[in-house]
């Protein structure tokens, strides 16, 4: 007797150490796939309920020592003061009745960290209450098992994780443990008392078979992967452009200072960054980058920014004295505050406020606003005067890059800057495309008219990430050519530079949608600015004219006013009428997907309540995972103990219903009942003789009675009335009987 | 009504000592107008029990005491010439009665078994061309001794079929068969017994009895339990739908003696192995196996699903 206690012991125990392992394998993972910290902290506490399983604790005392653990670690991670002392408590108290409030508002992104530790304490508690239910009761664990693969395995294919020698773990613990399982199970099916020699002649094979297929898939070739790693598209997903300082490019569109990688799909968004009001549409630039890395754009050279105030002019921009200039004033309504400014080509003075100041950043043209305190200031509306250029398109083409000594060589080597990596086909592709233009002028915009080509496609969502030896441009330009902004501008600063003419990559905003002539002015319109209008394009530096905005995105459209001097052998210059006309042709592609954005409101409610969801699950996704997996395991224990509770709501049910043909489903409800309590009844045995079971099994007569009557109702097809009325007593009886 | 089925038992039961299931069955089929073949060896008290029945209803009793010489003409009755009337004279057999009890029926030739068992069936014999009605109600009681096989013929399966139920006596347990003793020293109790109620009042229950009432989920259970005999793998002919008419009808015999109105899944369990046995054929292998008739339909029944629920049409 006692040896076989020991025998069970030590079954029960192996079974133990391996759950605690398996539980150990979910843990693992997830310091490298989210924040969370002091992991070991949570391991101890699985490790703790194990052991307060193994050695059979009293429920009580387990219960406690548990909740002192998980307490005693939320005061540890999130408060100070003495752990006794009444402030921590007040303010954990607090925590927990305004979480309980986020969670039945569904606000699960506002639950505090101490209350996510804590549901994490708690899934925890859970899931070891299942594995011992499993593994003792059950003695089945495949279930688990097969979880606890595909989970490392997703989180392998899909994150960061490496989980080569998780799966390896897991398939080892999780085989022996399936092997000792169903040992058990035959021993207890077979009734064959459990003697070691049998034990060791089960066991032995099955460690030899384990550790042998477990080291031949070790070292067995294996076959590449079918689908090209997942993991840089999702990290990518994960940064979103709108946050400063992320490392990567992809994901929201709107502002954001990282350029260093780009590619990927992003999601729209239609918050409005700022309304404008202007005599003419603009293109609202922000800052420029200089360094093309192969991947994306930085700039990493530091110069002292210049000081200025509302009443000095902005000290870069300004064109030189022969270009004839319009001036205007433009009014910007900032809806997204930013320390920076948001300004039009062409600006001279910026007016945010009687004591705003501002620094420029002469590296990236890139201005902020400062209150006089030397605090950033997040200008909420400012005013700009602007000298909008016209060019003269004889002087663009007179440039042919023979000027280049013009120009330093500092500048040149600057602004014609490119990776090694650059596969020189880029080169080869944008001399063909040149080829026969002399000047800048017209290479710069055949490069630009060669993104019209039917061949390029603007796509926001199927947009490749350039793989580790991919050059974000060649990767465009020659094998996806479908993307967006970014790979337009990108591909075209990049060529004009393999030709030496000094280029350079531009962030800012679009023209904005125009809403409506000003209400006082009708020459003034008003632009609205969201952050799907965010957007990048190329500027091309033109000696003795300055930096030219040029627009290679399809679908886009940068109007700088020409002139093409058709009256320029007249003598008078002053009379020749300049023949402005816009550059490039107008697309309708904006305009299409505008249209197909208005549709009817109720389908633009939904897309967006769905892109919302999206959005909330792409951010959210450990966390709504994990949810559902709580969810999960609520409804699987739920469901366990469902004849606990099933009486209580049949009972209720039935209460309130008087049809006598109720009775039927009450007593089809009794049976099912009597079913879990584990009086079941067999499919050939007949209702009276399974009533007289029952009614011996609880030494009363009620079943009987109930049945008889149900007897009339079913094979003599006779229901007296009122009847259920009268065997609903009975039948509340029963039914209490099982949950007694 | 049920007052008189519970006195006619009784009235078996004062010389019939603890084979109150076999009374009832036998009782069963004579209510439903079916006939039992009992399979037992001589000496277990078949004679005894036809006759208590018979005597308690008041019906007129005759044994055939099956022999291999026997023939037709001795069980059907024979036309006789009358030299006084210069004419045949119908002199009526021992068919010609209420209550038959047709012994070791396996022992005479098929044609004799064949004139027996068209009586039953017919209920009517024809002698000479001439159709003879047999009374009503008409029970015969076969008795087959399945020890002995020499020099018998066993009744083929169609004829088989004739009979409602087939059973077994069985041997009394200990403390009966002293009871036996004791009241075989006294002069025999059955000469004592008298009728209970009359052939009019039988005849009465007899129609009574059809209007038992049978649920369709309960005769959906009976063609299962019939269906399932066809299908099982040790048996080569199953239980035909004759047979599943003679569940029905035995069960609403048998309701009706349980003081009910309605037929229950359990009368048809507890019917079915003596309606059913008879009627199917196992096949050799089983036969080997030392698998029976019993065997296979209580196997059948465990398989098949209790109604109980409204059949939803």
């Amino acid at each position: 007797m006692r040896n076989q206690a020991g025998e069970r012991g030590k079954t029960s125990m192996q079974l133990y150490a391996i759950a605690f392992f398996m539980l150990w394998e979910w843990l693992r993972p997830i310091g490298k796939v989210t924040e969370t910290s002091y992991l070991g902290v949570f391991i101890v506490f699985i490790a703790l309920s194990f052991a307060g399983g193994y050695f059979q604790i009293n429920k009580g005392l387990k219960v406690t020592i548990k909740l002192l653990y998980i307490l005693g670690s939320v005061y540890n991670f999130y408060y100070s003061g003495g752990f006794f002392h009444f402030n921590w408590w007040n303010l954990f108290f607090t925590d927990l009745s305004k979480n309980a409030g986020f969670i039945g508002s569904g606000d699960w992104t506002a639950l505090s960290d101490p209350f996510r530790t804590i549901l994490f304490f708690t899934l925890l508690w859970l899931m070891v209450y299942l594995l011992q239910y499993w593994l003792l009761n059950r003695q089945r664990i495949f279930v688990f098992f097969l979880m606890t693969i595909i989970y490392i395995t997703v989180l392998d294919t899909f994150t960061p994780y490496n989980a080569k020698w998780a799966i390896v773990r897991t398939v080892l613990a999780g085989f022996t443990v399936m092997g000792i399982l169903t040992f058990s199970r035959i021993i207890n099916k077979e009734n064959v008392g459990k003697d070691s020699t049998s034990r060791r002649k089960w066991m032995i094979p099955l460690a030899v078979m384990l550790f042998l297929s477990g080291f031949v898939g070790m070292i067995a070739p294996k076959a590449a992967p079918v689908w090209p790693d997942p993991v840089p598209f999702l990290t990518s997903l994960n940064n979103k452009s709108g946050d400063e300082g992320n490392s990567g490019g992809i994901a929201r569109i709107g502002y954001g200072t990282n350029d260093s990688r780009l590619g990927g799909p992003f999601i729209p968004d239609n918050s409005v960054v700022f309304t404008a009001n202007t005599e003419s549409s603009h293109y609202w630039k922000v800052e420029s980058k200089e360094v093309y890395t192969g991947k994306g754009w930085t700039s990493p050279r530091k110069e002292a920014r210049e000081l200025f105030n509302k009443d000095e002019e902005v000290p870069f921009g300004r064109f030189p004295g022969d270009i004839k200039t319009e001036k205007e004033k433009v009014e910007l309504n900032m809806n997204l505050l930013y320390n920076h400014i948001v300004y039009p080509y062409g600006t001279v003075k910026i007016n945010a406020g009687k004591n705003v100041s501002f620094e420029a950043d002469p590296v990236l043209e890139k201005i902020y606003s400062y209150m006089p305190n030397r605090e950033p200031y997040r200008a909420t509306q400012y005013s700009m005067d602007v000298e909008v250029p016209e060019y003269k398109v004889s002087a663009l083409r007179s440039i042919t890059g023979d000027e280049q000594t013009v120009l330093s060589p500092e500048f040149m080597a600057r602004y014609t800057q490119l990776p090694n990596s650059l596969p020189s086909r880029v080169k080869r592709l944008a001399q063909e495309i040149t080829a026969g233009k002399e000047n800048w002028w017209d290479k710069a915009n055949a490069i630009e008219d060669y993104f019209d080509l039917p061949d390029f496609t603007y796509d926001q969502k199927k947009v490749a990430v350039p793989g580790k030896k991919d050059d974000y441009v060649d990767q465009f330009l020659f094998k996806t050519k479908r993307g967006y902004c970014d790979n337009f501008s990108s591909s075209m600063t990049v060529m004009l530079r393999t030709l030496g003419i000094p280029a350079r990559w531009v962030k800012g905003y679009a023209q904005g949608e125009f809403q409506k002539y000003d209400s006082e002015n009708s020459n003034r319109q008003v632009f609205e600015v969201t952050n799907n209008n965010a957007h990048s394009w190329v500027e091309v530096y033109f000696p003795g004219q300055g930096w030219i905005p040029f627009e290679p995105t399809k679908g886009f459209d940068n109007s700088i006013k020409l002139n093409y001097e058709i009256n320029s052998h007249s003598t008078n210059k002053s009379e020749a009428a300049p023949v402005t006309i816009q550059k490039k042709t107008p697309k309708n592609r904006l305009e299409e997907m505008e249209k197909n954005t208005v549709k009817s409101k109720a389908v633009k409610k939904e897309e967006t309540a769905l892109k919302k969801a999206t959005v909330f699950i792409q951010m959210q996704w450990l966390k709504v995972l994990l949810g559902f997996l709580a969810i999960g395991i609520l409804a699987y224990l739920l469901y366990n103990i469902r004849y606990r509770w099933l009486p209580h709501y049949f009972i209720f049910l039935f209460k309130w219903r008087k049809n006598d043909t109720q009775f039927a489903k009450a007593y089809m409800v009794l049976l099912k009942q009597l079913e879990r309590y584990g009086l079941k009844r067999r499919d050939d045995q007949t209702l009276r003789s399974y009533a007289k079971y029952v009614d011996s099994f609880f030494t009363s007569n009620e079943m009987g009675r109930l049945t008889n009557r149900y007897e009339q109702m079913i094979y003599n097809n006779s229901l007296p009335k009122g009847s259920w009325n009268e065997n609903r007593e009975l039948w509340e009886n029963l039914i209490k009987k099982t949950i007694a | 009504m049920r007052l008189d089925i519970e006195k006619i038992l009784n009235n078996i039961e004062k010389v019939m000592i603890g084979k109150r299931n076999v009374a009832e069955l036998s009782l069963v089929a004579l209510l439903a107008e079916g006939h039992v073949l009992l399979e037992d060896v001589p000496g277990v008290g078949k004679t005894m029990m036809v006759r208590a029945l018979a005597k308690s209803v008041n019906a007129k009793f005759k044994r055939i005491q099956f022999t291999p010489d026997l023939l037709p003409s001795d069980v059907t009755g024979i036309s006789i010439y009358n030299p006084k009337d210069m004419e045949f004279q119908f002199r009526p057999g021992p068919l010609m009665g209420n209550i038959i009890l047709a012994d070791e029926i396996n022992r005479t030739s098929p044609k004799t078994q064949s004139a027996l068992l068209e009586g039953m069936e017919e209920g009517s014999v024809t002698i000479d061309g001439v159709t003879h009605i047999l009374q009503k109600p008409f029970f015969v009681m076969a008795t087959q001794n399945p020890i002995e096989y020499e020099g018998t013929f066993a009744l083929p399966e169609a004829q088989l079929d004739r009979f409602l139920l087939k059973m077994k006596m069985g041997y009394p347990e200990i403390g009966e068969e002293m009871e036996v003793l004791n009241r075989a020293q006294k002069v025999p109790p059955i000469e004592d017994l008298t009728p209970v109620i009359d052939l009019e009042g039988l005849r009465a229950i007899q129609t009574e009895i059809k209007e038992v009432y049978v649920d369709s989920s309960v005769k959906r259970y009976i063609v299962d339990i019939a269906y399932g005999t066809r299908h099982h793998g040790s048996v080569y002919l199953g239980a035909s739908p004759r047979g599943s008419i003679a569940l029905m009808k035995a069960a609403q015999a048998y309701s009706f003696m349980r003081g009910r109105d309605y037929v229950l899944p359990d009368d048809i369990q507890y019917l079915a192995p003596f309606v059913f046995a008879h009627r199917i054929i196992l096949k050799s292998e089983a036969k080997f196996e030392g698998i029976t008739a019993e065997e296979v339909i209580s196997r059948v029944i465990a398989r098949v699903p209790v109604p109980v629920q409204r059949l939803v049409n």
